[in-house]
């Protein structure tokens, strides 16, 4: 795609696993990205679902460069941010945020609200004193938080406020892509709709790009254009949210599909449930073949040997399944 | 007679902070077999009520101030401790929400297992120990006769629920309380584990309390639900009806707020402000300052739990009276 | 109306909110412990004392009177002389002065050093952390009187030698506690947050990881200066530390204790002072760490 504003090309994030203490052997890898290719347009809303361990937290901060890459190409704007290196890598900082899951972990304590969004407004540009007031009150109202909390400290606010400052705090840089981890899965129901709303409103109002992490497929469902689902480190499955919810291809999307209550007893009780064995397997050392065999109801022998590219399944959908056309 | 029946339990915390009243006035039976459900927010009372029927709330700062927990005729609350012993961990069992952090990495699965059995029922070890290796059969752990003797840091997240799942089981309970079992896992795995426990349960048919904040995990698990607000049952009836036909404004807003019963794209339905500091009195509902339907009476009245449908119980005093339908 | 700067857009009636930082928090609660502000204003006092004393009456503490000789506490000397009729009040506040001395001076060594070495070790990580690490546990396995003996032994006594000898060994625990903390920050959200944010290493570090370490740093530094003083008192009883005429609490009850049985006061009222001072200087650690643990400023 020619007008894609966000590209991963092959991004592959491996972690040496070293024994000893001042001579180390290089015992194993652990590839917690493994070859990730995708490419998002400007003001797309991606959700990235998939369970813990699966690579979905480091493939986000892979983006970000907050974890070098292994190999492959985070192209952003035309600009290879794989590449980048010191001073010209901070200076690009102010196109891509990230806000975090544990919205008491991500402020620092020690300093107000005024204080951390101003160093974040100041950290790329210079902005004359008079104005910084102005810019800091804006910032607040446009994640629904009053100016009169500026100099507050993070220990003074519910979750669901942090969060918010949180988010202001990525704002603030006018950032054009922003990476959320998880950030509604340490907030109560009703907060979390809160975040989502305002999530998506500021993505429509902005047109910022989203890259929504998150465990939580209803809530990635409700929020994303389009879902990539991960498993041991790959991208089994992609296409527009609905579809990917409604009629997933790919067995593990299946499944997980199932596995997600919903909170309503009547179709709660006539759906069919696709309930998996055993626990997803280490990234360290996957099966080989597709990782998703051992587990799988539709595996038949050629899945322990081939390792299955994500292809086209339509126009719209892609899925890293050998027997994709068979079985849907 | 009921197998359990909790009538007007208080619990309250004494922080620096003041009285924090965590539990306030909850009352509920539990029939024999039966599946309840307890859903509400953090900090709604739902762990609490059920620490405070097993006696595990930490005094000071904790007290429980008043009630009754009746589990088949003995008032666990005011029972002599050798009774409590022989009910507790024998016929009411407890899974937590972090399997982590509830087993002793210290001591072998195989020991932490049997130790109930051998309390309890006073076996013989090898006796104990094939039952134990049973029991973890049981809920599906590959290769139980070996794994036995692991410790619990060898087990994944997954496996490790599932072994206190068969502790919890092993000495075949009346009553299993679980506090949000499902919490610290994937969803796969939280299929899984349902599944387990519906399985127990149609085995052994006991009765099942289980705590969430997830109304999805409720909805297809319980016969009946109950909402929790701020210390207190605010609605709570058939799991259908209570889905179907909320009763309370606050039940109604928390479906409301879920993504997973919302169009997609539409903007998701929030409640305003913030839940009430229980360090604080609260005169009326406690609901109210966030309710949109509030009433000058719903700050100043009494609230108790009233059948407003058949077998459909709410605390809203204007649902009461029939002058909303929320 | 705060001092604070007032955006522009607020009307009149917003008022800003004033917040509560987590010092003003401890403060609070530290204010509230009894025992630990009684410790503080007793150090306070001492200190001030201590430090007069050698001002106003620059040479008392060794003027001699030895027809005197050793006599109880009376009016003229409060708490009475020496064998050498040396008033005992003055010796005792001249033995505080030095003794605190030495104490807060190791302190400040042992606790720029540590620091300093536990934030590189700690931030920087890796194989540079691994051989820092090694080199605090050789240190630590180093016989510390020996290393003092040999000290005295290849440069004569001297009291700079002793901060020296005390600092290079008080420094090791600081640094792996700084290190411990600096390795848990770097995990925090806000640390990455503010990598994101693409702030420079030394704005990261000055802003983010320092200020949230300071707790633990000032919580230490109260329990190490008693530490340091009773190592002081250690070396002086065993003839290494400070000499005559001087005195420190050390020298005065090594003293003290050679003529228990005729003049008790002469070891009561030093031995009084150093509890006394030690007491003090734990009941304000342990206040301090009540009052600056981030685990019960959660609640």
């Amino acid at each position: 795609m020619s007008d894609a504003f966000l590209q991963l090309q092959n991004v592959k994030t491996h972690f040496p696993v070293e024994r000893g203490i001042i001579f180390r052997r290089h015992i194993g890898e652990v590839k917690a990205v493994d070859g990730v290719s995708l490419s998002l347009l400007q003001g797309e809303i991606l959700g990235l679902v998939g369970e813990s361990g699966c690579g979905k937290s480091t493939l986000g901060r892979t983006i970000l460069q907050l974890v070098p890459p292994t190999e492959g190409a985070v192209i952003l704007a035309g600009k290879n941010l794989a590449q980048l290196k010191g001073r010209a890598l901070r200076e690009s900082r102010a196109d891509f945020q990230m806000i975090f899951q544990d919205p008491y972990a991500s402020l620092n304590p020690r300093m107000t609200v005024f204080d951390t969004l101003v160093e974040a407004i100041r950290a790329h540009k210079t902005v004359p004193s008079s104005e910084l007031a102005n810019r800091v009150s804006e910032l607040m109202k446009k994640v629904g938080l009053s100016p009169r909390f500026l100099q507050k400290y993070p220990h003074e606010f519910s979750g669901g406020q942090r969060q918010r400052i949180a988010i202001a705090r990525a704002l603030a840089v006018e950032p054009k892509l922003i990476i959320a981890d998880e950030p509604v899965s340490a907030l109560d129901v009703s907060i979390q709709a809160q975040i989502i709303n305002l999530l998506a409103q500021l993505s429509r109002e902005m047109k910022l790009t989203l890259v929504f992490i998150s465990h939580d497929l209803s809530v990635v469902k409700h929020i994303s254009d389009r879902i990539a689902v991960m498993y041991v480190g790959k991208i089994v499955e992609l296409g527009p949210a609905t579809d990917v919810f409604e009629k997933p291809l790919h067995p593990y999307t299946k499944a997980l599909v199932s596995a997600v209550p919903i909170p309503d007893p009547e179709r709660e009780k006539k759906r069919l449930r696709v309930i998996l064995s055993g626990d997803p397997p280490s990234p360290m050392n996957p099966p080989g073949g597709c990782a998703f065999h051992p587990r799988c109801a539709c595996a038949v022998a050629e899945c322990s040997r081939t390792v299955p590219g994500l292809d086209n399944f339509n126009a719209a959908r892609q899925v890293a399944c050998i027997r994709a056309k068979e079985i849907n | 007679m009921p197998l359990l029946e909790l009538s007007n339990l208080r619990t309250s915390f004494h922080t620096r902070h003041g009285i924090v009243r965590a539990v306030n006035d909850v009352s509920f039976t539990l029939e024999k077999g039966e599946t309840l459900g307890i859903v509400g927010e953090s900090g709604s009372g739902k762990s609490v009520t059920c620490y405070s029927l097993m006696g595990l709330i930490p005094q000071p700062p904790g007290r429980i101030e008043g009630g009754r927990v009746v589990f088949d005729g003995v008032d666990l609350l005011c029972c002599k401790p050798e009774q409590l012993r022989r009910i507790r961990g024998k016929r009411i069992a407890m899974i937590f929400q972090d399997p982590m952090t509830s087993l002793n990495p210290y001591i072998r699965i195989e020991d932490q297992l049997i130790e109930p059995l051998l309390i309890h029922e006073r076996i013989e070890y090898t006796e104990a120990v094939k039952r134990g290796i049973a029991a973890l059969e049981e809920v599906g752990l590959p290769d139980a006769a070996k794994r036995i003797r692991s410790y619990p840091h060898e087990f994944s997240g997954g496996m490790r629920q599932r072994v206190m799942i068969a502790m919890a089981l092993i000495t075949k309970p009346d009553l299993l309380i679980a506090d949000e079992p499902t919490t610290a896992v994937d969803v796969t795995v939280q299929a899984q584990i349902l599944e387990l426990i519906k399985r127990a349960q149609r085995q052994l048919g006991m009765a099942v309390m289980l705590v969430s904040h997830d109304l999805g995990v409720v909805s297809g698990f319980c016969d009946r639900v109950q909402v929790m607000y701020a210390g207190r049952i605010v609605e709570s009836a058939k799991t259908d009806s209570l889905f179907h036909q909320p009763q309370h404004p606050y039940n109604r807003a928390l479906q409301n707020s879920i993504p997973a019963l919302q169009p997609k794209g539409t903007a998701l339905y929030t409640i305003p402000g913030m839940p009430p500091d229980l360090s604080r009195p609260l005169p009326g509902c406690a609901f109210a300052p966030r309710c949109e339907f509030a009433a000058d009476k719903c700050s100043t009245g009494e609230i108790v739990l009233k059948e407003v449908a058949p077998d459909h119980r709410s605390a809203c005093l204007r649902v009461q009276q029939a002058e909303i339908k929320v | 109306m705060t001092a604070a700067p007032q955006p522009a857009t607020l009307r009149p009636t917003d008022e800003i909110e004033a917040g509560h930082s987590l010092w003003q928090d401890a403060w609070h609660r530290l204010r509230k412990n009894k025992m630990a502000v009684l410790g503080g204003i007793f150090i306070i006092l001492l200190t001030i004392a201590s430090f007069v004393t050698p001002l106003v009456a620059s040479d008392y503490y060794k003027h001699q009177n030895l027809d005197l000789g050793a006599t109880p506490p009376s009016h003229a000397h409060w708490f009475g002389t020496d064998q050498l009729g040396r008033d005992l009040l003055a010796r005792v506040l001249y033995g505080g002065c030095i003794s605190l001395s030495v104490g807060i001076a190791a302190t400040v060594v042992s606790v720029v050093i540590g620091v300093l070495y536990g934030t590189i070790s700690g931030y920087i990580g890796g194989r540079l952390d691994v051989i820092m690490m090694r080199a605090v546990d050789i240190l630590y396995s180093l016989p510390f009187v020996m290393f003092v003996i040999l000290l005295m032994v290849i440069f004569g006594r001297n009291i700079i030698l002793l901060f020296m000898a005390i600092g290079a060994v008080e420094w090791l625990d600081m640094a792996r506690i700084v290190r411990g903390q600096v390795q848990s920050l770097k995990k925090q959200e806000f640390i990455e947050a503010a990598l994101a944010l693409g702030l420079r290493k030394r704005r990261i570090i000055l802003r983010h990881m320092i200020p949230n370490v300071l707790g633990i740093v000032i919580i230490y530094s109260t329990l190490i200066v008693p530490s340091v003083m009773l190592l002081e008192s250690f070396l002086s009883f065993l003839g290494f530390g400070v000499q005559p005429p001087m005195s420190s609490w050390g020298t005065l009850i090594n003293e003290g204790a050679k003529s228990m049985e005729e003049c008790p006061w002469l070891l009561i009222f030093p031995g009084l002072f150093f509890s006394a001072s030690l007491f003090s200087l734990n009941f304000l650690g342990d206040g301090l760490r009540d009052a600056l643990d981030v685990r019960a400023s959660k609640d």
